[in-house]
């Protein structure tokens, strides 16, 4: 009765009936409040204020957030009151959550880790939320601590649908918004009914078929995600994030050197027999490399794991006890370091911003005993051949990306089998050899060049596509094994070439139009 | 017994009569009835609700098969299913809701032995697209029947109704609604309306240009909605560089008032507005038959104009951009009093 009466209330559509009352997120295009609806008795809510001048030129990203936000209904969750738009920022008026994220309370309380049975609690509630979303035909594309919030109750909630899709949508344009989240990019429009191709969420969670997300990906993806976000839960962060969340952080851990820092961390926090069995078992299965073979969010729900789950006044009474209040939180974090983990509902590293982030993973193995994601990296592994390199702020990229290229990054390796390209769009795959017969590809300045100039002039464009189709079709007879790659890498080259001839064909017809005007021009006389 | 004579499994047929009957059940439901009853009926009808889903779009475990999806289709238009569904929506809970609107939108798109019969079911009952229309004004129908009308008029006969009906008007309202989910529908529905059936628009813009672009100019390039005004002069840029749209290309740049109010988009401090306004404003400068009070405009504030175009830069690099703007400070630079 009561939950029914509460779902009726209208929340008002103007930002004078709310009170702003402390900051408690902030990204890249988007701050989180903490705020009281003064007409509903002064009910707490959280705001998040999204600049929609700084997102992306078309606003059906933005649009389609708040519509998965405003039909979903689950307990577990965080659904939006209301929408509306303030001069230049969309306000989205939300369930204010006491407790924050799970990635704020790790942080400041359980650095090494919440125990298994508040893990178990946590991620149940996640996995309804999850299975419900999947049963819509939504995936979340970025599930993270750090979007998973606790109320004062104990209650559980998934947050920001920044970065969701919809299978039912998906022929809409490119998937993929980016309103505040913290990495998102799109290219291509999902090939087949069920799957993406668009880079959606935030790299340490990614799965791999995402990052080489040409192949399309799907709900599983998200299963991935969760897998990773069991390991933050219990190590109090997600693998790897020992490294600096800098520019070059992916570049660096490609290079063997590195490997060193990594094996440092694994045996400094080696005690991983504190985990059991089950949890083990159960996070393995999330982080399988091949996707059809990790269980579906319904499946995962029976896994033993999630047997005797405790309620959530266990996580009242055990996590949540003694903890600051969010605002506190956000606020000492930004006080110790502005540049540490204090991003709070909101999803961002604020250490993310204003940075370019180029990362290159080929592969994750998943070591079972240790609890650890160890990485794969392209040297070291055969099947996973396609890298991607992503970047997060188009403009500073090219600079950015300069200084990267002419310092350590581009050495001549001669067994380096993947490069760095710069290009117009902001994801670029690239074929890599395989090490199988210690070939390299060694047209990669070719390739280089090739990609260079699709961001040149259309007709150029097009040329220079079909030069690149040949050149991966003189690639097969020395790389027998990845030719399925390829024939996946040149129908993608097709696609792309489709919209640009698209894309061309509209500019030729403005420039018709406007020919047609400067011929009349000059046959009429000018004064 | 009964477990050796299964029921047999129902076919995409059975499952529609079975759709339709409860719809009319509930289409007729009246006050004083049997609540334990009607609560059984409509657990059944959301069910087959969702059966109807999962047969066209597929599952988890199978892809949709063409012919059961056809079988459903001809079953569903054969009779009055959909007026019966859309008028019954209201009465479902939120879930049914969504997988009748997803129901609904599929089956636009479905061929009948490659034929679209949704398209001729709606010829002859165009009425339907006034209930969904005027379901913006209803803030728990709005995304629902929103997203149900876009995918009607994706049917080129049901997009010619809807522009020439007097709806039409209600759009610029509705793409402004405090609500912004529901609003951002509108006007994704809006431009669709205006961009979609190339031939259709412009004979509607041609035989609608007075009334049309004066609202437009007014109530949107002019708004005081900033989401408005964004959304507006990008529609305008995109309806006025199609070729088919030509004639009212020319007309709308000899227009004076239309240049003051794209040169005051242009002054905007959000610069998304700007470059889009930058686009539009292009097109006056570019006609070669500008009237005498265009050109005077162009002449009066030549400097300021050539000023604000020098020091308009785009955050991204672009040829096409710059080339445009070139030719525009050319063209301007040129003009004499």
């Amino acid at each position: 009765m009561a939950a029914n009466i509460a779902e009726r209330v209208h929340y008002p559509l103007d930002s004078s009936s709310y009170k702003i009352i402390d900051e408690i997120g902030a990204g890249n295009s988007a701050v989180v409040y903490k705020a009281l609806c003064i007409p509903i008795n002064s009910t707490p809510v959280a705001i998040k204020s999204i600049d929609l001048d700084r997102s992306r030129p078309d606003l059906d990203d933005v649009r389609r957030e708040a519509k998965t936000l405003s039909l979903l209904s689950h307990p577990n969750i965080l659904k939006a009151h209301c929408s509306f738009t303030v001069g230049r920022r969309l306000w989205v008026v939300m369930p204010f959550m006491a407790g924050g994220s799970l990635q704020s309370i790790i942080t400041h309380s359980f650095q090494n880790g919440l125990t298994e049975a508040c893990i178990a609690i946590v991620l149940k509630d996640t996995l309804n939320a999850l299975s419900y979303l999947h049963g819509q035909g939504h995936l979340h594309r970025d599930i993270k601590a750090g979007n998973i919030l606790v109320d004062s109750n104990g209650s559980v909630k998934l947050a920001d649908f920044g970065v969701s899709a919809s299978i039912y949508e998906s022929n809409n344009s490119s998937g993929g918004g980016s309103v505040a989240c913290s990495a998102s990019s799109s290219s291509s429009n999902s090939t087949s009914s069920f799957m993406f191709t668009d880079f959606a969420g935030t790299p340490y969670w990614m799965a791999p078929e995402v990052i080489h997300s040409h192949n399309g990906y799907s709900f599983k993806a998200d299963i991935w995600s969760f897998g990773i976000t069991a390991l933050e839960l219990a190590h109090g962060r997600p693998p790897l994030s020992h490294l600096p969340p800098s520019k070059s952080m992916m570049l660096n851990i490609t290079k063997r050197f590195r490997f060193s820092d990594f094996d440092k961390y694994s045996k400094g926090h080696g005690g991983s027999n504190k985990f059991s069995k089950a949890f083990k078992d159960m996070v393995a299965s999330c982080l399988n490399q091949d996707p059809t073979k990790r269980p579906s969010s319904e499946k995962l729900l029976k896994h033993p794991f999630f047997k005797n789950c405790k309620s959530s006044d266990f996580l009242v009474k055990n996590v949540l006890l003694g903890l600051p209040s969010v605002e506190k939180r956000y606020n000492e974090s930004k006080v110790v370091d502005p540049n540490s983990k204090g991003s709070d509902d909101d999803d961002e590293d604020p250490g993310m911003q204003g940075n370019v982030k180029q990362r290159r993973i080929s592969g994750w193995n998943f070591n079972e005993d240790g609890l650890k994601l160890e990485p794969v990296f392209p040297k070291d592994h055969c099947r996973d051949d396609v890298v991607k390199q992503v970047r997060f702020e188009e403009e500073k990229v090219i600079k950015e990306h300069d200084v990267v290229a002419s310092g350590t990054v581009m050495e001549p390796k001669p067994n380096t089998s993947s490069d760095v390209v710069d290009h117009d769009e902001s994801l670029v795959v690239e074929k890599v050899g395989s090490n199988i017969g210690g070939r390299v590809v060694n047209n990669r300045e070719a390739m280089l060049g090739t990609l260079n100039v699709l961001k040149g002039s259309l007709e150029q464009e097009l040329g220079q596509v079909k030069f690149l189709m040949n050149l991966i079709g003189g690639e097969e007879i020395h790389v027998a094994d990845s030719e399925e790659q390829m024939v996946q890498e040149i129908s993608k080259l097709r696609t792309e070439l489709e919209v640009e001839r698209k894309k061309n064909l509209q500019l030729e017809l403005q420039l018709e139009n406007i020919k047609l005007h400067l011929s009349s021009a000059v046959n009429s006389p000018k004064s | 017994m009964k477990g050796l004579f299964k029921a047999k499994p129902r076919t995409p047929i059975d499952i529609v009569r079975q759709t339709r009957d409860l719809l009319v059940y509930f289409d007729r439901s009246t006050e004083s009835r049997d609540s334990k009853r009607e609560e059984k009926q409509m657990t059944e009808l959301c069910k087959n609700i969702r059966e109807l889903k999962s047969i066209l779009y597929g599952n988890s475990e199978s892809e949709p098969v063409s012919e059961a999806c056809a079988q459903l289709t001809q079953e569903f238009f054969k009779e009055n299913t959909l007026r019966l569904l859309i008028k019954c929506i209201p009465k479902l809970n939120l879930e049914a809701r969504k997988d009748a609107t997803q129901v609904v939108a599929n089956l636009q798109r479905q061929p009948v032995q490659s034929k679209l019969i949704a398209s001729d079911y709606l010829e002859k009952n165009m009425d339907l697209m006034d209930v969904l229309i005027v379901g913006y004004e209803n803030t728990e129908m709005a995304l629902h029947y929103g997203a149900m009308l876009r995918e009607c008029i994706r049917h080129q006969i049901v997009a010619r109704y809807v522009l020439n009906s007097p709806h039409m008007k209600k759009f610029f309202d509705y793409i402004q609604l405090p609500n912004f989910d529901i609003a951002a529908d509108a006007a994704a529905t809006f431009k669709e309306l205006l961009t979609r059936h190339k031939s259709t628009v412009a004979e509607f813009l041609s035989n609608n240009y007075e009334w049309f672009f004066a609202d437009y100019n007014s109530k949107l390039l002019e708004s005081s909605n900033y989401i408005t005004r964004r959304l507006a002069v990008k529609l305008l840029g995109d309806m006025l560089l199609d070729r088919s749209n030509s004639a009212v290309m020319t007309r709308y740049v000899s227009s004076r008032e239309n240049l003051r109010i794209l040169m005051n988009l242009l002054r905007e401090s959000s610069k998304s507005i700007q470059i889009e306004a930058f686009h539009v404003f292009k097109l006056f400068a570019a006609n070669q038959h500008k009237p005498a009070d265009i050109i005077s405009i162009f002449v009066a504030n030549k400097s300021k104009i050539l000023r604000l175009l020098d020091e308009f830069k785009i955050d991204k690099e672009d040829e096409q951009f710059e080339a445009d703007k070139a030719q525009v400070m050319e063209e301007i630079a040129a003009l004499e009093p």
